[in-house]
């Protein structure tokens, strides 16, 4: 058995004339955080979307623990163990917090229609068992304060702590991220990497991300892909990544050595 | 917020709605006083209330198709209709007793809107509510067109009158206990399911449909899930009216009333099955009053006759509807909140 989770094999996505994916293959390896980085428009967000299934891909395969997953819907992905969070505000606004984070155990609970309409003692056993572990998940995220808080009535940052929440509620196999710290100050972007060092360490989840922020992405990832102009451009180490004389000038522009 | 002094052992003892021995009492005693109304009450007040109780459970049923899973749904009374025929059917040709004949027909009703909740897979919005307006507009053509041996074709059909072992119910005071019997089961179901998985998926849908499939959620299956539950609710509440106005024909069940159990839904809050049965009964005060008053002016005023007044309070009801939409577009039930949680930080108000 191979140690590699998910990964995109070829991944080509096109727009009419524009290629947004251009032949991309990235490897998500176990207890392993992998970044994407990328200038703006670099097609991090498309590959993201092609991953997670929102986006079939022109050519290309996705494989998820060695199953060919490219043609599944979003929510057969989430029954597998693919879990993820979402760039700016999607969280449930008018639930709890524990609501929101409730609702990512869906696909655990069993009870149906009639099942939630009788409400009898099997489902309410159902909800409790289930409230405990959203407990967990709310204890870990240090959000106890806040778990009967309507959502909409909270900040950005914790808002996005709740997404991550939720995202852990589906007990994931792999959890992608689509830029976590965008719009965060220092402070929610130090907690914020904590936790997805301790997702990794402590419940064993890989993580694949894309994010903005060089100093984040170089401290906590294990594995940084940079790509521009839908292609990779290069891959590894974050600290030799750092030093490739494509990234370079794909970051700051001129002519590759 | 909770009452004060309130403490929780287990977490499950959070999703109760009654958690304090007082709440459960007041609402023991408002459940016999409701058993105990028809004792003391006029025949027209009961009727009217018995009537109430019969349009909450369709409204309740809106309140899950539009309220929790978000799916618009302008079709309602076309399903309530279903309800109706189906049960005067079972009743007529069958002779099954009240108590199978209004199951099916919630049963058929809620099947019928699957057909309509289809499209929802794909669309939303106005292009839904338009796929749930051909509902109604079908409905009428339908039920003229098909075997007169089954729904007695343009004619409609007469209900005989409800029996419970053996014993007819009779008049108003029977119909009043058999439809509150209806609707506190119904508004239970309601209640329940706000709570649970499903609700919880519905609810997530009306939220963020783009997130709710990657955190699992079938769209379609839920999307029908939510029209199916609502319908079922509506072909009670349609059985229980076909037994209550003992003869149903197509007529009864309009676009108007679809739009009425909509504005019911609004003006009362669409978060909340309480908002159904806070609509139900300030939309019904609402048209009691206007009625009695344009019959009021209709006596001593001489050119305001039928044909002025019916429409006026209408343009009364639109009204309200409109200035609850802009001065508080949650309804009824979040000034129900705000009441309750003032009164229960008074004298000392704090945070």
């Amino acid at each position: 058995m191979s140690n590699i989770v998910l990964s995109a094999k070829n991944l080509r996505l096109t727009f009419g004339a524009i290629t947004a994916v251009d032949d991309i293959s990235l490897h998500v390896k176990k207890g392993q955080i992998s970044a994407v980085i990328g200038p703006n428009g670099a097609g991090k967000s498309s590959l993201l979307n092609c991953l997670s299934g929102f986006y079939k891909p022109s050519s290309g395969m996705v494989e998820f623990e060695g199953e060919d997953i490219t043609n599944l819907a979003p929510f057969r992905r989430a029954e597998r163990g693919m879990a993820r969070t979402f760039q700016g505000n999607q969280t449930y606004q008018s639930m709890t917090v524990r609501e929101n984070i409730l609702s990512g155990f869906h696909n655990q609970m069993s009870s149906g229609l009639l099942g939630g309409l009788l409400y009898w003692g099997r489902v309410q056993k159902e909800n409790a068992h289930f409230i405990n572990l959203a407990e967990e998940i709310i204890e870990f995220l240090e959000l106890e304060q806040l778990r009967n808080t309507i959502v909409g009535e909270l900040g950005y940052g914790l808002r996005k702590r709740i997404d991550l929440g939720r995202a852990l509620g589906l007990n994931p196999k792999i959890l992608i991220m689509d830029e976590p710290m965008a719009g965060m100050n220092t402070e929610e972007k130090g907690d914020l990497a904590r936790f997805i060092l301790d997702i990794r360490d402590a419940r064993n989840i890989p993580v694949i991300l894309v994010e903005h922020d060089m100093e984040v992405v170089m401290d906590i990832s294990d594995e940084v892909t940079v790509i521009d102009w839908g292609k990779v451009i290069s891959s590894g180490a974050p600290d030799a990544v750092r030093n490739d004389p494509k990234v370079i000038s794909a970051y700051l522009g001129g002519d590759v050595a | 917020m909770l009452p004060s002094g309130v403490i929780f052992k287990k977490y499950s003892g959070e999703e109760a709605y009654l958690v304090t021995r007082p709440q459960k009492l007041v609402f023991a005693l408002f459940i016999v006083a409701l058993f105990l109304f028809p004792m003391v009450s006029s025949t027209y007040l009961l009727g009217t209330v018995s009537f109430m109780f019969i349009t909450m459970i369709a409204v309740l049923g809106l309140q899950i198709t539009v309220g929790m899973a978000g799916q618009i749904n302008l079709g309602q009374s076309a399903f309530v209709g279903v309800g109706a025929y189906v049960t005067a059917a079972m009743a007529v040709n069958y002779e099954l007793p009240f108590y199978v004949a209004i199951p099916i027909g919630g049963l058929a009703a809620g099947l019928t809107s699957i057909l309509f909740g289809l499209p929802a897979a794909r669309i939303k919005g106005f292009y839904l509510a338009l796929t749930t307006v051909a509902a109604q507009v079908m409905f009428p053509l339908a039920i003229s067109r098909l075997p007169r041996s089954w729904f007695g074709g343009p004619n409609g059909m007469s209900m005989p009158s409800m029996e419970l072992f053996g014993y007819e119910i009779w008049g108003q005071q029977g119909i009043y206990l058999i439809n509150l019997c209806f609707l506190i089961v119904f508004a239970t179901l309601t209640f329940n399911l706000q709570r649970s998985r499903t609700g919880r998926a519905f609810i997530a849908i009306r939220e963020n449909d783009v997130v709710a499939p990657v955190m699992g959620i079938n769209l379609v299956k839920y999307k029908i899930l939510a029209f199916f539950a609502g319908a079922v609710f509506a072909g009670i509440s349609g059985g229980l009216y076909a037994y209550y106005v003992t003869y149903v024909t197509a007529e009864q069940f309009t676009l108007w009333l679809s739009v009425i159990y909509l504005g019911m839904l609004l003006i009362g809050g669409m978060t909340s099955p309480l908002g159904a049965i806070f609509g139900v009964i300030i939309i019904t005060l609402l048209q009691e009053t206007t009625h009695d008053i344009g019959g009021f002016l209709s006596d001593r005023i001489s050119f305001l006759d039928e044909s002025v007044i019916f429409p006026a309070t209408n343009i009364v009801l639109g009204a309200v509807i409109i200035a609850v939409l802009i001065f508080e577009p949650n309804g009824m039930v979040r000034r129900w909140r705000i009441a309750k949680a003032a009164y229960r930080i008074w004298p000392k108000p704090h945070g």
